[in-house]
């Protein structure tokens, strides 16, 4: 039996990001629902309905996408035959993070333009890759590098 | 760090690229891997505050393309002066227009003329009757036919269109009144044209003289 104490430890961050992408931060129930899908799991697991030699995650997993269709459901009378909600909200500042977006945002603005102009293109416009690409004159596997490196930059900057 | 496989379906994954069944295996991979999830969480962090203050951050690279865009556009029209991109762009809308009607014409075989019984196959209708010199005001007109479920229109000239009908047979008959209209000793000519059930043009007979003179 795995280390329950460990267990929620390590998956509520997981859950919470899920949870909130799929219902919002702004939906106060959010950590009840979060809750209520760590509880469920121990119960299972100290009932044996989990069998220890599956993937933990994917059981946790199987949990929380039931539990927050249940959920929107439940909200939305939605026809028991209707199909599976599967809803999505993009990235979105939570509140406990506000103070990190402003330092964020400050090293975005003061970033070399080579790699400012990428973030610009592939986040913000959303240009795809190629799209992207052509713009910058570059190939597209260059594209995802300078993502990859801006974002590194970033936490470089971050940290002093 | 290992990479890991599904590393480069974070960005579509976080701004709702992903199929429904992709995003679901996505998604349970990331509740198993730890490396992943970290990066998908630091990337949203990103795109965040990236898509919040979007706007002002990126004022200086908008305003750098869209002059960078203005001066290509100022640098294309000082290519050529107004007046000879009038006249460029009209040798262009006169050469089109040249082609495009040439095209049908080089396309179509030159049209066929007979004036005697000689039937003429291929596109051409053949006439019946009458064909020249008849002794008395033709009540019928016939013809071959083009094909199946053809519509055909007749013509009937004198120095200009005398009458004209619309028959799916492959005769008609003369009115009474238009009948009466005709003069002896004056010429004529008739001509067929075949359409199809959509409206096209199928065939076309040549015109065909005829005038009739009574017989003393």
């Amino acid at each position: 039996m795995p280390d329950l104490d460990e267990m929620v430890a390590k998956y509520r961050p997981i859950v919470s990001f899920k949870v909130r992408k799929s219902l919002g931060s702004h939906t106060p129930e959010w950590e009840d629902i979060v809750n209520e899908i760590l509880m469920n799991a121990i119960e299972k697991i100290k009932k044996g309905d989990f069998r220890g030699d599956s993937n933990i995650g994917t059981f946790i997993y199987t949990i929380t996408s039931r539990r927050i269709v249940d959920y929107i459901r439940g909200k939305s009378k939605v026809l028991k035959h209707a199909p599976e909600p599967d809803p999505f909200l993009p990235p979105e500042i939570h509140v406990e993070n506000k103070q990190n977006a402003e330092v964020l945002a400050k090293a975005i603005e003061k970033l070399n333009p080579k790699y400012k102009e990428v973030l610009y293109l592939y986040y913000y416009k959303e240009l795809s890759r190629e799209e992207v690409a052509q713009e910058l004159g570059i190939p597209p596997r260059r594209v995802s590098e300078r993502v990859n490196y801006a974002q590194k930059l970033l936490k470089k900057t971050m940290k002093k | 760090m290992r990479e890991c496989n599904y590393q480069h379906l974070i960005d579509d994954y976080l701004l709702n690229k992903l199929s429904k069944a992709k995003k679901k295996e996505f998604e349970e991979h990331y509740f198993s891997c730890s490396e992943c999830f970290e990066k998908v969480s630091e990337r949203d962090d990103l795109i965040a505050v990236i898509k919040d203050r979007g706007e002002i951050l990126f004022q200086d690279i908008a305003a750098e393309k869209k002059t960078r865009r203005d001066s290509w556009i100022e640098k294309a029209s000082d290519f050529l002066t107004p007046k000879q991109w009038v006249t460029a762009t009209v040798s262009v809308a006169i050469a089109l227009v040249v082609v495009l009607t040439l095209i049908p014409v080089l396309k179509s075989p030159a049209p066929q003329f007979f004036i005697n019984d000689d039937v003429v196959r291929g596109e051409s209708i053949t006439l019946i009757s009458p064909v020249i010199d008849i002794e008395s005001v033709p009540s019928e007109f016939s013809w071959k036919s083009s094909g199946e479920d053809m519509e055909y229109r007749i013509y009937i000239y004198n120095h200009e269109l005398l009458w004209s009908a619309t028959t799916l047979e492959t005769s008609i008959t003369l009115p009474e009144d238009v009948r009466e209209r005709m003069v002896a000793g004056e010429t004529y000519s008739w001509q067929v044209k075949a359409f199809s059930q959509e409206g096209a043009l199928a065939a076309v007979s040549s015109r065909v003289q005829f005038r009739f003179t009574p017989s003393q």
